[in-house]
């Protein structure tokens, strides 16, 4: 019963409509609880579906259900504590939304049926838009409506191009299910060109979502404009979900013979997208915005990791594991910095060691790992990718490349010291409390441990997910430690 | 010979340039319904008249129902709301958006007959119709700035895509269950778009995206 995972969370989720508010705190963090038990199941032991023409565990479907699984218990935890700091409109509909948003990223995880995904994709859209209006604002609603409008579109025309690739796809029996391993399987020819349309298509739609510039406008917006531990969720979890439906079509060209095509997009669309976000960090005043260009920044490196492919794909689905438990703990840190400071703007912020010593660590901490500093995952995965992009002669794409990084490190190094250090004369709004401190020691210390010792379990699940595009693999089981 | 199925693409592509040329929000939500039961019925007209079982008929009905009149109700509804109804000062005037529909017409007839070198035998308006009207659903997007319209170009574009996917149905490829769960996220889609249009012209006294300026950099 695969599909548990996601048929729980929906169906607690319309319960906790109705439930009274303290109820529905206990069920967010039981469900957690739950699911990455669950999670830990499918993934380790393997279950069967009940429609397993829709529903299959791929290795790459594997690696983001656990890290959605992972990193919503740690948010949920946060949330009892936010919510107990922060006045809520309307709880139940939050509680609710954040279960149905749970579980329409499990359900893209556990789906290997290319429309399904589509849905899934679309779902975690809807689901998630009543999360970023939490706060009524008018800038919220802004961020809403924009993020509804443009992400819908995108996904639109995603949809536009799941039909292209069905169609360039030929198959001699028309009952065939449509999932990414079986399409191929039973295809009697290509069609070259539709299947390129369809990859444009579906790079352009998922893209948005995942936002890969220029189509990552909604992005910064939605994620400033969020409560810190949606922000969290979405930058974490859904943008790792949006990226699943490029990574499959990726594959789909491959198996075609095409993927110099897709490669090529994907490194530049990657290396545009580190530039775009270097760019904007430069003068950033907002520190959640700030946080929003870095997840624009680490989806551009991980579309180049896999745009390179062979050792840099392994690179980038490890980047996308320590890019969600490093940048979920920073906006969970920036959680704790605007309940203390009452303010996004970078100016207004100072004097952490002093007012917040604890949140500071941490803060600092997520921002050495995402910048790659040892000994956080990121300076590995970002080290592969570099490396992998050198074996394959890139050599102009990764100078981009390692400009961009820069460019980016010396952006936020900036904007973080200030944050850090800057001065600060006000009082304190909300003193920092340790149960909305420790999810984010938890999320760094489980990004340090992945890096000196990765789980047999997890290693051969991204070994799979490269292979299954069709790169040989290079390392042995030890590229760690 | 003329088909039903001829007359339905060609009664989309008018739809299209109606839409183009309409200054009231209402007028361009009847349109939309009028446009989504078209849409419907093209894939049954192209490939199932003839075969039809009786699930094929409860299927078009449910989404003549969806498109023609839930969806279009839950804009009209929300249109009631809103005090302003007429879209005054467009970004592109009607009659250029009119003619720029022409162009878009003529420039997907030139680009499915290159593509369709790649597929035969299908209806030789299918795709045309289909990327005109998606064309015409992102122009209106940007085009125009009252929320509503831009809900109507969404939905416009949607329908475009549908009719591009039903050269997929010629194929058998498409399951109901699949094709019914697009639909469902569509309608919840529409229906969010709808609340928060609601709120924005509660909070700004008219849905007006020009308001929304404030999120830069």
């Amino acid at each position: 019963m695969l599909e548990l995972i996601f048929i729980i969370p929906a169906l607690t989720g319309i319960l906790t409509f109705f439930l009274p508010r303290a109820l529905g705190r206990m069920t967010i963090t039981g469900l957690g609880v739950l699911h990455l038990g669950f999670t830990g199941i499918i993934c380790f032991q393997g279950l069967p579906a009940l429609w397993p023409d829709y529903f299959q565990t791929t290795p790459e479907g594997n690696l983001v259900l656990l890290v959605t699984s992972f990193l919503y218990l740690m948010v949920a935890f946060y949330t009892v504590s936010y919510m107990a700091e922060t006045e809520m409109h309307n709880e139940p509909v939050f509680s609710a939304c954040l279960l149905l948003f749970l579980a329409a990223m499990g359900m893209a995880a556990v789906t290997d049926h290319i429309i399904v995904l589509w849905i899934a994709i679309e779902a975690t859209t809807l689901m998630s838009a009543p999360l970023i209006f939490l706060h009524r604002s008018k800038e919220a609603l802004e961020a809403t409506w924009k993020y509804v409008l443009i992400c819908s579109v995108g996904i639109a025309l995603a949809l536009l191009g799941v039909f292209f690739t069905l169609m360039a796809i030929k198959s001699s029996d028309s009952n065939t299910s449509m999932t990414f391993q079986n399409l191929l399987k039973n295809a009697t020819g290509v069609e070259p060109i539709w299947l390129k349309a369809g990859f444009i298509f579906t790079l352009i739609g998922y893209g948005t979502k995942m936002g890969l510039a220029p189509m990552h406008t909604w992005l910064p917006d939605a994620h400033s404009e969020a409560p810190s531990p949606v922000s969290a969720l979405l930058s974490g979890a859904l943008l790792n979900c949006a990226f699943l439906g490029i990574l499959k079509t990726h594959g789909l060209l491959t198996s075609a013979g095409i993927q110099w095509y897709s490669s090529q997009l994907l490194v530049w669309f990657g290396l545009f997208s580190i530039l775009i976000a270097a760019v904007f960090m430069m003068q950033q005043d907002n520190y959640k915005r700030l946080l929003a260009y870095s997840s624009i920044e680490n989806m551009g490196v991980i579309a180049f990791g896999i745009g390179i492919g062979g050792l840099a794909a392994y690179g980038a689905l490890l980047h996308l594991i320590h890019h969600a438990l490093l940048k979920s703990s920073l906006f969970l840190s920036s959680g704790n910095m605007l309940l203390g400071f009452g303010s996004k703007k970078i100016r207004e912020t100072g004097r952490m060691p002093r007012y917040m010593p604890r949140t500071f660590t941490a803060f600092m901490s997520g921002f050495a790992g995402i910048s790659g500093f040892p000994p956080f995952g990121i300076f590995l995965s970002e080290m592969l990718i570099v490396f992998g992009a050198l074996q394959q002669q890139a050599y102009l794409q990764t100078a981009v490349f390692l400009i961009g990084l820069a460019l980016v490190f010396a952006g936020a190094a900036k904007a973080v010291i200030r944050i850090s250090f800057g001065n600060f004369t006000g009082e304190l709004l909300v003193p920092e409390k340790w149960r909305m401190v420790i999810p984010i020691y938890l999320l760094i210390a489980t990004s340090v441990l992945l890096t000196i010792y990765l789980p047999q379990g997890i290693h051969e699940a991204i070994s799979m997910a490269v292979k299954y595009q069709g790169v040989a693999l290079t390392m042995g089981g030890y590229i760690h430690g | 010979m003329l088909h039903l199925s001829d007359i339905s693409l060609v009664l989309i592509l008018l739809s299209v340039l109606m839409a183009l040329g309409s200054s009231r929000i209402q007028e361009l939500i009847r349109i939309m319904a009028f446009q989504g039961v078209l849409v419907s019925l093209v894939p049954f007209l192209l490939e199932r008249v003839h075969t039809a079982s009786q699930l094929d008929i409860l299927f078009l009905l449910l989404f003549i129902g969806i498109k023609g009149v839930v969806m279009p109700g839950l804009l009209w509804f929300a249109s009631q709301r809103v005090s302003a109804k007429m879209e005054l000062e467009p970004i592109i005037g009607y009659h250029a958006s009119i003619l720029t529909g022409l162009v878009m017409m003529v420039i997907a007839a030139f680009i499915s007959h290159k593509m369709q070198v790649a597929s035969e035998g299908l209806h030789p308006l299918l795709l045309p119709a289909a990327f005109t009207t998606i064309a015409a659903g992102l122009f209106l997007l940007v085009a125009r700035h009252k929320a509503l319209t831009q809900a109507t170009g969404y939905l416009i574009l949607e329908n475009g895509i549908y009719l591009a996917g039903s050269v997929l149905a010629r194929e058998a490829h498409t399951q109901f269950v699949v094709e019914f769960g697009i639909l469902l996220d569509i309608l919840v889609g529409i229906m969010v778009m709808g609340i928060i249009v609601h709120r924005i012209s509660r909070s700004f006294d008219d849905a007006d995206t020009m308001f929304l300026q404030e999120l830069k950099g």
